[in-house]
């Protein structure tokens, strides 16, 4: 019984002590997210809360992670969310506001909201400025803006004008490349911002709905366009088109009239595109699209994201549940693994 | 006068007492058309009257989930309100109006916030299968709204007022002048409100709420000579809302909808035969603001003209026969619709066969074509056995459908012009038990349904319906009234319970805003000028998730009101106290309904 006692104590003195130590010498812990990646759920359609899913390095994963941290709910339709510095910003389109909070502990820092966001789609930040694609009302073609924000101080500094629909966007050289996809219509432009004046330095034609931007290790911008769909009763081909980002040339590789790919993915210089339930990988220095997809990668997505060798695919589902996260390896397309999320998982994002 | 109107109505039912067999089947089908429960023998019919109705200053909706333990799923309190019967989908209940189905042409619903509940005089409730008689839709029940018209010396004005928490206003305005030979009917109906209640436990209000509709309806019969009336009906409702806010968004949307229906009715009453002629023009139009602060809207409308002919003949007292042939020519326009057009036609025929006096069973077929999609052949099948003089046995099987709505298939985007009709088959069978002062029954009932129409995405943005889906549920329904008259002292109770399971076969899961559990409670007390209610509500967990991992709380609500007549009984005060318990509870998830609130109402009669 005593010999026991003094063990266990003795035991614990131990377990103390060397925790003491390890703490000593290695860094504290940032929070519980420090490692892994985040899944952004948009949540259901019409009445409820998006959520973010974390997964960590040892492949835990935890749901609804910033209510569990905050106690309250995230808005309606998480549409996207970024790591910049030590925060994450989680664009709430419907609740038309960007929460900021700590991307290691997920605590709530600020909301930002007000006139200066509309329907915010995206966010893409650099040298301490956050910009935000926003659509206004949707039904208005014209009063669509970007917003600047204060990272320092999460104030909105300015908004800039832009066409019909921005989505996704991307910095390069102090321009700021919007994709106009047209919000509920189509458009078919990139307009590029000029940081140093936050004006619009040009608009350029792409092709028809610009549905996602990737920039490769040359400099280069790639903007995938899926084209017209067939509903509209106007279709056009999906174009995958290529923007030097010294002249702003703007050269097109065609797919064929009914194809329309979405969500582009970059990964070692190497190009990634879903067309048809399929998953095509092209060489950024390619001239022609790939033929054929890679093998054993199947299925209806709702965000791609290749990374680490792995593709990362989320399948909404029937869009009215959980939906999942499966993990294709890129070389050989085997699903590796398959994660629920919460409902509609849309962006898949790495700490 | 007076006295004829309460033989007349109160000899039907009051509160489900009813005494059917008693009331001239020739009068009961006049009265009831299709919804006579002399052709639904093996169903449950509830018959509510004017005398419960002329007190009420509620919206359909809520007038049935307190009445009738009815299920409905309510955007926020006053918003969008849509029913789910036996556990079927909101367009899985065909409701009426003076016997011509005016569920959308659209999107198939009806919107039970729409309908302000006394600008009718009676309302008849029928669960199950009943496409045969009612057509598309009647799948968990069919309800009608209905303006009697009855051919006799009176004149009578009344006016109802009434005014409550978050500045809503009430009001109705109702003037009969009838004698043997006309009968004329006005009905004027408005209610607006700020609808501001706070959500609890936050500090948000429902903002972006607020609610303004009215309407204009009237009846003009003319008792051409006792063999021939002829009835016209209109109504005109305007309903302007904005919808209000959720937990998680904001809203500075908007949504006008218009209705506007006019309906020709001749009767041709025979010693054998009624024939029954109706025709009638429905239009509809909504407008969506998603801001309303601008302009853009979306707009979309449809228009009907629809025709119905029936014929009774009655061989002898013991074998009858109901045919009709409805025509619908309907046409639809607007953002989403092109201009469209659609031609339907179809027949039914039922054969009433009394077969001893303790036994009836109805058989029936119906039969329609479209222009736009193939409508199948169904067929039903009732039967009506008394055990005893209180006891009843009843019993049905049916099989029914729903065509696809002009939503469905021309939607831009979307629509899929090659959708089928929706299929189902429902059986039910229950007891009835029935004496002086009390009546109970007992219905369990399964449900099947195929080709259910869903839309589903394509690519992530771009859905469309399909018939993919398939449904299968049973349940049982529950209800107990009971009442007992002590010199003036008059003692009311009733209770009703249903449990329902509607599983998505697919998925094996019970589908999404379908409670397992509902119930109903009324206990009501009056004595001389004095009248107490007390209502109790209970509705069951819904699951707002497909794959049932998240559901909205289940939740009781009481209602409490408490009355006074003067002058007569021509002036009465009410006093009501909605959510008694202040219960914070939601119908839709994240759409909070109000906490305990006060309504205060006047209602002025002269003879």
């Amino acid at each position: 019984m005593n010999l026991l006692k003094i063990t266990a104590s003795l035991f614990t003195f131990l377990l103390f002590f060397a925790s003491c130590s390890e703490d000593d010498q290695l860094d504290l812990p940032k929070g519980n997210y420090e490692k892994g990646y985040f899944i952004s759920n948009e949540g259901p359609f019409n009445n409820g809360s998006g959520t973010i899913t974390h997964v960590g390095e040892d492949g835990v994963v935890s749901q609804n992670i910033y209510k569990t941290v905050n106690n309250e709910d995230l808005g309606n339709i998480v549409q996207f969310m970024a790591l910049e510095g030590e925060n994450v910003y989680i664009v709430v389109n419907n609740s038309h506001k960007i929460i900021v909070a700590n991307r290691f502990t997920m605590k709530k820092i600020t909301t930002i909201s007000g006139n200066g966001i509309n329907n915010p789609r995206y966010f893409v930040a650099e040298n301490d400025r956050g910009y935000v694609s926003n659509w206004g009302d949707p039904l208005n073609p014209n009063d669509d803006f970007i917003t600047i924000i204060n990272l320092r101080t999460n104030e909105i500094i300015d908004t800039v004008s832009v066409g019909e629909g921005p989505e996704d966007m991307l910095i390069i050289n102090n321009n700021l490349y919007v994709n106009l996809q047209g919000g509920w219509n189509q458009n078919n432009k990139v307009e590029i911002i000029e940081l140093q004046f936050n004006t619009v330095s040009k608009t350029l034609i792409v092709g028809d709905v610009p549905n996602s931007i990737v920039a490769d290790n040359k400099g280069d911008v790639w903007v995938l366009c899926g084209g017209k769909p067939n509903w509209t009763g106007f279709e056009s081909n999906g174009k995958l088109a290529k923007i030097s980002t010294s002249n702003h040339i703007v050269e097109f590789l065609d797919f064929d009239l009914h194809e329309h790919p979405e969500y582009l993915s970059i990964y070692l210089d190497n190009l990634y595109y879903n067309l048809n339930g399929k998953v095509y990988e092209m060489a950024a220095q390619s001239s022609s699209l790939p033929n054929s997809p890679i093998e054993g990668i199947n299925g209806f997505f709702y965000s791609l994201k290749a990374n680490n060798g792995i593709l990362y695919a989320t399948d909404a589902k029937d869009f009215q549940s959980e939906g999942a996260l499966n993990l294709y390896n890129l070389s050989s397309g085997a699903l590796l693994e398959t994660i629920e999320t919460g409902i509609l998982p849309g962006a898949v994002i790495f700490q | 006068m007076r006295k004829l109107v309460l033989i007349l109505f109160l000899s039907v039912s009051i509160a489900g007492f009813s005494q059917y067999d008693s009331l001239n089947k020739l009068d009961e089908i006049v009265l009831y058309g299709n919804f006579s429960p002399e052709f639904n023998t093996g169903y449950t019919v509830e018959i509510i009257t004017d005398t419960i109705i002329n007190n009420e200053i509620n919206s359909l909706g809520n007038f049935l989930q307190k009445n009738a333990n009815l299920y409905f799923k309510q955007n926020g309190n006053g918003m969008v309100s849509s029913i789910s019967l036996r556990g079927t989908s909101a367009s899985h209940t065909g409701v009426f109006w003076n016997g011509i189905p005016v569920n959308s042409s659209l999107n198939g619903q009806t919107d039970f916030n729409t309908l302000p509940i006394n600008s009718f005089d009676g309302i008849e409730i029928r669960k199950g299968g009943g496409s045969v008689l009612f057509g598309s839709g009647a799948i968990g029940g069919a309800i009608n709204l209905s303006d009697k018209v009855l051919f006799q010396q009176k004149a009578k004005a009344m006016i109802l007022l009434g005014g409550g928490s978050f500045k809503t206003f009430k009001s109705n305005i109702q003037g009969i002048v009838s004698n043997e030979k006309y009968f004329v009917k006005i009905s004027l109906n408005a209610i607006s409100s700020e609808n501001d209640y706070p959500f609890k436990d936050t500090n948000l209000i429902n903002e972006n709420g607020q609610f303004k509709n009215y309407g204009i309806h009237s009846t003009l019969g003319w008792n051409f000579d006792d063999k021939n009336h002829i009835v016209l009906h209109t109504s005109f409702m305007n309903t302007d809302r904005n919808t209000s806010r959720t937990l998680t968004a904001a809203s500075n949307s908007k949504l006008i909808n218009k209705n506007n229906r006019f309906l020709f009715t001749w009767k041709n009453i025979g010693t054998q035969y009624i024939s029954d002629l109706r025709l009638a023009y429905l239009s509809e139009e909504y407008n969506y603001y998603f801001d309303k602060d601008l302009l853009n809207s979306s707009q979309n409308r449809s228009q009907n003209l629809f025709s119905k002919y029936s014929f009774n003949y009655f061989f002898n007292k013991n074998i009858s026969l109901n045919t009709g042939v409805d025509y619908t020519y309907s046409i639809g326009q607007g953002s989403n619709i092109s201009n469209i057009s659609q031609n339907d036609i179809e027949v039914y025929a039922l054969l009433h066969h009394r077969v001893f006096s303790n036994l009836v069973y109805n058989v029936s077929a119906r039969k329609g074509f479209s222009s736009n999609f193939e409508i199948p052949f169904i067929y039903a099948a009732d039967l009506n056995f008394k055990i005893s003089n209180n006891f009843k046995v009843k019993a049905n099987y049916s099989t029914n459908y729903r065509t696809p709505t002009f939503n469905d298939l021309y939607w831009e985007p979307g629509g899929n012009p090659d959708l089928k009709s929706e299929k189902n088959s429902s059986a039910e069978i229950g007891v009835d038990f029935q004496n002086k002062n009390a009546k109970f029954d007992l219905t369990t009932f399964w449900i099947k349904s195929d080709n259910l129409i869903q839309w589903v995405p394509v690519t992530a943005d771009f859905w469309q319906p399909k018939n993919v889906q398939k449904t299968s549920g049973y349940g049982l329904e529950f209800s107990i009234k009971y009442k007992k008259i002590i010199d003036d002292h008059n003692f009311q109770f009733q209770a009703q319970y249903a449990y329902t399971v509607s599983n998505d076969d697919s998925i094996d899961k019970q589908l999404i805003y379908v409670p397992y559990n509902k119930a109903n409670s009324n206990v009501s007390y009056n004595y001389k000028r004095t009248y107490f209610n007390y209502n109790l509500q209970y509705t069951g967990k819904v699951f707002t998730t497909s794959s049932n991992s998240q559901s909205i709380e289940d939740y009781w609500l009481s209602n409490v009101e408490i009355s006074q007549n003067f002058l007569k009984n021509d002036l009465k005060i009410g006093f009501r106290i909605n959510n008694l318990f202040d219960e914070n509870y939601q119908s839709v998830a994240y759409r909070p309904m109000p906490g305990r609130n006060f309504e205060l109402n006047i209602n002025y009669k002269i003879d």
